[in-house]
């Protein structure tokens, strides 16, 4: 009995399974067509040479650059507040967006509601260093521009958290408040806010943690920060100095990572 | 709950004003000019309003960019696919539950992780095009590098989270090392590791447009040699095009999702 009923499941699936295994198969091919493609004919294999000099190219990062060390204690304090700061700004400017993109608190119902999910995905899908580009040339060089480009490229995410968290609050004391003749800031305020509280903390946090990897790289399009440094010692060939800056901005993330575990630990 | 409101009013409002204080300090320490900070926003609409507005689509529309869509796309696929494989491998050493060595594994999976998460991939993909020279196979590193630290970390985690008892179960019947993981683990953590794998291509995806920026070919070349010469709209094209792209990668990653949810329901 139950060997007939295997093989009834394996005949309704066969069409299936053969569908699978194209897909995989294909997935395969794609492989071994882009290492074609991408490694063996677009590298230029004179240029690498042995894998003796591969090695000699990676003995020039070993060692640290003791004489730099104290110069960098300022750029890391400079990118441990341009993170955050562009998450507090872009805290500040996800608000009205997550508050549009909230599918049952939106104003003017499907017109801002996927006017603000159109906000989100491009300040998603625009890469951190696109932005600061931008804000280079918008506002010059210096910290401002990394600061507003974090806080573009949080808005994305934390107000797709935000909305969604609007979406999926509780009604009832909701719909109170309306009963007792609350505005619609009342309900905001008194119905939605200390619901979706902890979740939005939690959120902030994590993006914070993303957001101090970010900051480290904005000085390489111009914004100020570890990223400078690194762009700097990068151009003056003092490999030993790189490492040093990596070493910097590895112990910042860390740093970084452990406040925050903590932190998000406490609140929930 | 209830208590958000129920503090003491001066000392929000002192609160407050501290919060406003370090605010104004680290943008003094930063040297950041508030006229300018306020401003910037308006800058901001006006340049795109003047430089980037007329968009130069048809320069999007070229076979060369074409072209350099296929290899960043390319690009992105191996360093997932090498990136995988390697992080499968330092999650299965990294996860404390199911480590074969908790003394040199653990620490050597963790720490991996750890550093190919902390560096972001463009410090990654600048590491080596200095070290393999300019070209596709410095960007596939370094986005398997960043495929590592990324899937590693999420797929560790995941790891942790199983089900011990029918992994102790199959260890006191004496299976060995690869029979626990096929039998026991694996089918507690397909899923998971189905989705994780959809959401790591996303944002590799999203980093391989950006990571020829740095001499790793690509997109991000194109964008680098248009912003150097001052191409606006050339720029804005390269821009929008991504931004198309990564929409549509993002509606099907979607779309497999949903069907992978529906298949084990």
């Amino acid at each position: 009995m139950y060997q007939l009923a295997v093989n009834d499941y394996y005949k309704q699936n066969s069409s299936k399974i053969i569908k699978k295994i194209f897909f995989y198969l294909f997935l395969i091919i794609v492989i071994f067509f882009s290492i074609y493609f991408i490694i063996l004919l677009d590298t230029d294999w004179h240029r690498i040479g042995s894998f003796q000099s591969i090695l000699e190219q990676l003995s020039y990062f070993i060692g640290l650059d003791y004489s730099i060390m104290p110069h960098l204690i300022v750029p890391a304090f400079e990118t441990f507040l341009m993170a955050c700061l562009g998450t507090m700004l872009g805290l500040f400017l996800s608000l009205p967006v997550a508050w549009l993109g909230a599918k049952n608190v939106t104003p003017f119902g499907m017109l801002s509601f996927s006017f603000a999910r159109f906000l989100m995905t491009i300040s998603r899908s625009v890469h951190e260093i696109i932005w600061a580009l931008i804000f280079v040339g918008a506002v010059g060089l210096g910290a401002l521009p990394g600061i507003l480009a974090l806080a573009f490229r949080s808005i994305g995410f934390i107000s797709k958290i935000i909305s969604e968290c609007i979406e999926g609050a509780d009604k009832k004391p909701i719909e109170a408040i309306r009963a007792a003749g609350g505005s619609g800031f009342d309900v905001m305020y008194y119905g939605i806010i200390p619901q979706i509280l902890p979740t939005v903390v939690g959120t902030i946090i994590f993006e914070w943690d993303i957001n101090i990897r970010r900051s480290a790289v904005m000085g390489l399009v111009g914004a100020g920060g570890l990223g400078l440094a690194f762009f700097r010692q990068m151009h003056m060939s003092n490999y030993p100095g790189v490492s040093t800056v990596i070493i910097f901005i590895v112990g910042l993330i860390i740093i970084g990572e452990i406040v925050s575990h903590f932190l998000r630990k406490k609140i929930i | 709950m209830q208590d958000v409101y129920k503090r003491n009013n001066a000392k929000n409002f002192i609160f407050i004003s501290l919060f406003f204080f370090l605010i104004y300090l680290c943008f003094l320490y930063l040297g950041i000019d508030f006229e300018r900070f306020f401003s910037a926003l308006g800058r901001f609409g006006s340049l795109i309003a003047n430089r980037y507005y007329p968009v130069e689509i048809s320069y999007a529309l070229e076979p060369g960019y074409l072209s350099s869509i296929l290899d960043s796309v390319q690009m992105g696929y191996l360093g997932l696919v090498f990136g995988v494989i390697i992080a499968s491998i330092l999650a299965y050493l990294a996860a404390s539950n199911i480590t074969p060595s908790k003394k040199v594994g653990y620490i050597v999976g963790k720490f991996f992780i750890i550093f190919s998460r902390s560096i972001h991939e463009t410090i990654w993909t600048i590491l080596f095009v200095t070290i393999v020279g300019y070209g596709m196979l410095a960007g596939t590193i370094a986005l398997t590098m960043y495929c590592i630290g990324f899937f590693g970390k999420l797929f560790s985690e995941e790891l942790e989270n199983i089900d011990m008892r029918l992994v102790d179960t199959m260890r006191s019947n004496g299976s060995n090392e690869l029979q626990v993981f096929a039998y026991g683990v694996w089918p507690q953590v397909k899923t998971a590791f189905t989705g994780i794998l959809i959401y790591t291509w996303d944002v590799c995806f999203r980093a391989s447009t950006i990571i020829g920026f740095f001499g790793a070919g690509g997109m991000g070349w194109y964008l680098k040699r248009n912003v150097l010469q001052l191409e606006y709209a050339r720029v804005s094209a390269i821009i929008l095009s991504i931004i198309v792209l990564v929409i549509f990668s993002e509606a099907l990653s979607a779309y497999m999702r949903d069907k992978i949810y529906k298949e084990t329901q």
